[in-house]
């Protein structure tokens, strides 16, 4: 489904990825892993063709086309979704409204029928169950005042309503906590299909307990270092990352 | 431009006839107005809005006419409305069967209680020759007063329209007036079509623990001059929260006075949606005269084409005001290269133990917040005509009465290319 080969990016002139492989296939999960200002977190963004990043080097397909192509929204009607970080706060849009318009644009791009207000109404009471939210989220401005986690639950709700094949999901276990950590890990499992593949991007390993990865890489300095088996994770949430670190200077496994 | 030609001008203005009651008001008036001079790009109060193109015109006084007002009925007030045409009171456009017994929401014409109140509020620091004018020249104007107590459940509506088939000056005039405990919303809407000057003078005082809200809509015509003045007075634990969306006119002014007591509470909020050569000011005062008061002021602007925003927000906390909270916000989207704004805080803070912030930001859409908004699939279009609805319709949001949150919603989706967009409300 996504092929990245020897992927370089800078930001402000910068180096910020420095040669990245990674190959996923629809129905897996991939984890990405690494300590603070590895680049994993410019990764997700490059792929969703943030504007502050420059692509300077090798290739990215989905679906066998390139990437690169494709604007940051065309990119999104095609399949792709990143849940942010540190989700954007439109005051003045309701939560609601912006669903719809972003569930529309994406139902008008495949050719499906677009919902009306009251038809959405009914859609999105469905979704909303599915990561907890209260309903009172869906009138409010979209992400104004909420918390951390309600901004989380609702990057997972927009999932849900787009119901992409490719989710890049930036830390989100950052500002969560245990129990809504685990709601979410819960419908995102649920979200995930044959057809559908998950890249998480996260500095802990603790999201990765209820969503498990089949592979885990450890990306440090703009490379990845290490892929494994979701073991790996187990072992890095013992023994932190300066091991693998240390292993990569030595020469060590690739 | 020499002064003796300027007053005259002010003069000018002055040619109608002087109506009979309130002699004396409009005798201070005139008096103040003879001394006066036209306010020039000179004046620092007037350094960015240009009166000259409306020296240029003559505006005699407006004479009665009708209108067809069905364009302008709210569903929530249709039994709650005075309707005022050119300055005069229209009866048959008017119902008020709705309002509560007790309110009295009539003309000033035939409310004689009214006398003793009217010109009362003040003195100001920001006396407008506007304000004057109308003082002066005022053929009529409604009155509001809620006695002690009651919380009115339906909303009054105001409506000023102007029709002018030549340029005429009007004087659109309200007093309002909340006694103790009461509780009030009212909507002012300013209409027209044609070319003229309406200088609207609002006074208001509310009374110990009594909360006025108020919608202020202006959607003057295109060739319309709009300078307003409004003077509040807040007792003691009294609130007034206004709203001023600013759509109409090629040049507009507005001049919110309010003074707060112990412990009252005021927002004054505004939006201004400008584009082609529209220019419109707001020049706020914000009194705190006294101790534990708290105001809040958030003022937006959207400015396309060629059109100027300018924002002066003065706010004076008195030496003894100690406990005041006041807080300033100014923000300013430019959509053209050709828009500009000019954005002013003004804070004159004389007692110690006070909490005032104040901030301006002028600016273009966040980068960050068009990527987060593509990244759903929303073309660039669509992602920066969204942001736009959304930055205006921010000060929208709270409006408690709805068909006038929706109209305006719609208004701000035309005049912010949101249409394609579909239903956001």
């Amino acid at each position: 489904m996504l092929s990245i080969k020897n992927l370089t990016a800078t930001i402000n002139g910068t180096p910020v990825l420095k040669g990245i492989d990674l190959e996923i296939k629809a129905g897996e999960i991939h984890a990405i892993m690494g300590p603070n200002g590895s680049g994993k977190s410019t990764l997700g963004k490059v792929l969703a063709g943030h504007p502050s990043y420059v692509v300077t080097g090798g290739e990215v397909r989905f679906e066998g086309q390139n990437l690169f192509d494709l604007e940051p929204d065309a990119r999104a009607r095609a399949g792709i979704f990143m849940g942010f970080q540190h989700p954007i706060e439109v005051p003045g849009v309701s939560n609601a409204s912006f669903l719809r318009l972003a569930y529309n644009k994406k139902a008008e791009a495949e050719g499906r029928d677009e919902l009306d207000p009251l038809e959405f109404d009914d859609f999105i009471h469905e979704k909303i169950k599915v990561v907890a939210m209260k309903e009172e989220f869906l009138d409010r401005s979209l992400n104004e005042g909420f918390s951390g986690g309600e901004k989380k639950r609702n990057e997972i709700l927009q999932m849900a309503v787009l119901e992409p094949k490719l989710a890049i999901l930036d830390e989100l276990d950052s500002g969560l906590d245990i129990d809504a950590l685990r709601v979410l890990g819960d419908a995102v499992n649920r979200l995930q299909r044959a057809d559908r593949a998950l890249l998480i991007i996260t500095h802990f390993p603790r999201i990765l307990e209820t969503i498990q990865p089949h592979f885990v890489h450890v990306l440090s300095g703009g490379r990845i270092l290490k892929s494994a088996g979701k073991e790996l994770a187990l072992e890095l949430e013992e023994r932190g990352y300066d091991w693998v670190l240390e292993e990569a200077a030595a020469g060590g496994a690739r | 431009m020499t002064s003796a030609v300027a007053s005259n001008l002010l003069i000018d203005l002055l040619s109608g006839p002087r109506p009979a009651e309130w002699e004396k008001l409009r005798e201070a008036a005139e008096a103040r107005l003879a001394g006066q001079e036209w306010p020039t790009s000179s004046d620092e109060d007037w350094k960015y809005t240009d009166l000259k193109a409306l020296a240029a015109l003559s505006f005699p006084p407006a004479p009665r006419a009708t209108v067809d007002i069905s364009g302008h009925l709210l569903p929530e007030m249709v039994g709650t409305r005075q309707v005022f045409v050119n300055g005069h009171h229209a009866p048959h456009a008017s119902c008020a069967s709705a309002v509560p017994a007790g309110v009295r929401f009539l003309p000033l014409s035939t409310a004689s209680e009214a006398c003793h109140a009217l010109g009362t509020v003040g003195p100001t620091h920001n006396q407008s020759p506007f304000e004057d004018l109308n003082t002066a020249r005022f053929e009529d104007g409604a009155v509001l007063l809620v006695p002690k107590n009651m919380k009115v459940a339906l909303p009054l509506h105001l409506l000023f329209i102007t029709k002018a088939e030549t340029p005429v000056i009007v004087f659109p005039r309200l007093l309002v007036v909340l006694e103790r405990g009461a509780e009030l919303e009212l909507v002012e809407e300013h209409h027209g079509e044609g070319t003229y000057l309406t200088c609207p003078v609002v006074e208001i005082r509310v009374a110990e623990g009594a909360i006025l809200r108020h919608e202020r809509v202006q959607r003057d015509g295109d060739e319309a001059f709009h300078l307003s003045t409004l003077k509040a007075e807040i007792a003691k634990g009294g609130q007034y929260h206004s709203r001023t969306l600013s759509f109409g006119a090629r040049l507009s002014r507005q001049q919110p006075w309010v003074r707060l007591a112990e412990g009252a509470e005021a927002s004054l909020d505004g939006l201004a949606l400008l584009e082609g050569q529209q220019v419109a000011d707001t020049h706020s005062f914000m009194l705190h005269a006294e101790p534990n008061a708290s105001s809040h002021q958030l003022h937006k602007c959207i400015v396309d084409g060629k059109a100027r925003a300018i924002f002066n927000g003065q706010v004076l906390v008195a030496p003894h005001a100690q406990g005041t909270d006041a807080k300033q916000q100014s923000r300013n989207l430019l959509l053209s290269e050709s828009a500009r704004v000019d954005t002013k805080p003004q804070l004159e803070i004389y007692a110690d133990d006070v909490k005032c912030s104040h901030g301006a930001t002028v600016g273009q859409l966040d980068p960050e917040e068009l990527f987060y908004l593509q990244s759903r699939g929303l073309n660039a279009d669509d992602a920066r005509n969204l942001l736009t609805y959304g930055f205006a319709a921010d000060v929208l949001t709270h409006i408690p009465v709805a068909s006038l949150r929706r109209s305006l919603r719609q208004l701000v989706m035309a005049r912010t290319q949101a249409v394609s967009l579909g239903d956001l409300s």
